[in-house]
């Protein structure tokens, strides 16, 4: 190639890669399922809301692909979990078109939970943090509120339809947390003894007063060894536990072992972390979590 | 019969540079590990000062969790709330549920102060579970003071009455980047 023809198409692939503003839309960049939701519903039709990877990989074990960080270079803004569940988005953007773009850590005002299972079990001593603050209302509506005040920094003239917008949110948010406690009116104070089968669901068990006494997977999504699943077994037992959460979207064969072995009743909540990215799948799944964590309390802790 | 022998070239001198080399590297190593080694992001806490992650029980970390969000609703309002109010609006931690009596079944009170602030006052039933808790609003912000058992909070309850009178002003740190 002679060189200036590689001049050309090097300032073609540098006038490509800037970012893309469709008349003064913010074009903002989320990485896991609820902040598609919680951006969708604080932004309304003000803004576009794309995600960084795409529907049906798994969080958990997602790689970057060349075709997702290149979308990064069209974002002005991208919301982050940023304590360890979206991981992958440093990387992303610091291999993008746009290494400086914007972040928001939607959980820079969220008082964050020690981690249990895996992470815990390896040293972190209380430093490493669980980061399901979305698996939760209210996380989810600080998260929302904190969010919505960035994104009135970044898009002024938009700043009150944001505020406005966050906080008809958070109140549909806290009416579903309100009707699932409300079911519970007639019974006395829920003193289940819970354990999970992924270390994800503290934030909300918490809202409920409850307290999980054991994570039972060694990491999310890897099964535990026989001699792992033995001494999980025995410290459920031990721990007299009534109930285990588990997965909707990970069913395992060692799960029902679970509960031949101990006679422990199972729930699946859903980490909200699969299908389609829509406004309103951290309503329906959340919702959905609700009405088992409910359906739990009145069965076996009531 | 004569007997000679010979050394090969370089013997012991060559085990020797090996040697000397291996504990180069490694000290390199060692002095470039300890020099970079990242320092954990932990914030050194105040006397008055304590960790909602490690120093709440379960019922406390939810209710200041509460607190916090709640604070910025109330901040947002035209006017000081009531307790009422905010219980009927159903923000937690006002609003009497199955949640409420498995944190404390704290009862709230809460008053204006002299500078524009507004506090709100919650004293457990259930002491074991959670302690006093305390919400003061100022300047749009929201800090929550915690004192174990059912206690009363100084009559003009600024920081250094609170501290004085032993409680402890609850803060949390955001560790982003812990994991990445």
């Amino acid at each position: 190639m002679k060189r200036r023809e590689f001049l050309v198409l090097s300032v073609a692939a540098l006038i490509v890669a800037r970012p893309v503003r469709a008349a003064g839309r913010l074009r903002i960049g989320v990485t896991l399922h609820p902040y598609y939701s919680f951006v969708s519903n604080i932004v309304g039709d003000h803004a576009d809301v794309e995600p960084l990877i795409p529907a049906g990989f798994n969080p958990h074990a997602y790689e970057p692909r060349p075709e997702d960080i290149r979308r990064i270079g069209q974002l002005d803004v991208v919301v982050l979990n940023g304590i360890g569940h979206d991981d992958f988005a440093g990387r992303m953007i610091a291999a993008s078109a746009r290494p400086d773009v914007t972040v928001i850590e939607a959980n820079a005002e969220v008082p964050l939970l020690a981690a249990l299972g895996s992470m815990a079990r390896n040293g972190g001593g209380g430093t490493v943090v669980n980061p399901h603050t979305f698996l939760s209302i209210t996380g989810a509506v600080q998260q929302v509120y904190t969010v919505a005040r960035e994104l009135g920094r970044l898009d002024p003239a938009h700043a009150a339809a944001y505020s406005a917008n966050a906080r008809a949110y958070a109140r549909r948010l806290r009416q579903m947390r309100a009707d699932a406690l409300g079911k519970l009116s007639g019974v006395g104070a829920a003193r289940l003894r819970v354990a999970t089968i992924h270390g994800a669901y503290d934030y909300l068990l918490r809202e409920f007063g409850l307290e999980v006494a054991a994570v039972v997977e060694p990491s999310h999504g890897i099964e535990p060894s026989p001699a792992q699943l033995a001494r999980t077994i025995d410290a459920l037992r031990g721990l007299d536990v009534q109930v285990v959460f588990s997965e909707l979207h990970f069913p395992s064969a060692y799960i029902d072992t679970i509960r031949r072995e101990t006679g422990i009743r199972l729930y699946a909540f859903s980490h909200i972390s699969y299908g389609d990215f829509s406004a309103d799948v951290f309503e329906r799944e959340m919702g959905h979590n609700l009405d088992t964590l409910v359906q739990a309390i009145l069965e076996n802790g009531a | 019969m004569v007997h000679q022998i010979v050394r090969p070239s370089g013997v012991e001198r060559e085990t020797l540079w090996v040697g000397l080399a291996a504990g180069v590297i490694l000290c390199a190593a060692v002095v470039t590990v300890t020099l970079r080694a990242a320092v954990p992001e932990m914030v050194a806490l105040a006397a008055h000062q304590v960790d909602s992650r490690s120093g709440l029980t379960p019922a406390e970390q939810g209710l200041y969790a509460d607190l916090l969000v709640a604070a910025q609703d109330i901040a947002a309002a035209p006017a000081v709330s009531s307790v009422s109010d905010l219980a009927a609006e159903g923000l937690p931690p006002f609003v009497r549920d199955a949640s409420w009596r498995a944190r404390g079944a704290h009862e709230w009170s809460g008053w204006s102060g002299e500078h524009g602030e507004a506090f709100y006052l919650g004293q457990p039933g259930d002491p074991a579970l959670a302690g006093t808790l305390l919400l003061r609003i100022a300047g749009g912000e929201g800090v929550v003071w915690l004192k174990p058992g059912v206690v009363r909070p100084p009559a003009h309850p600024d920081a250094d009455a609170l501290a004085a009178a032993g409680w402890k002003q609850v803060v949390f740190s955001f560790n982003a980047g812990v994991t990445r």
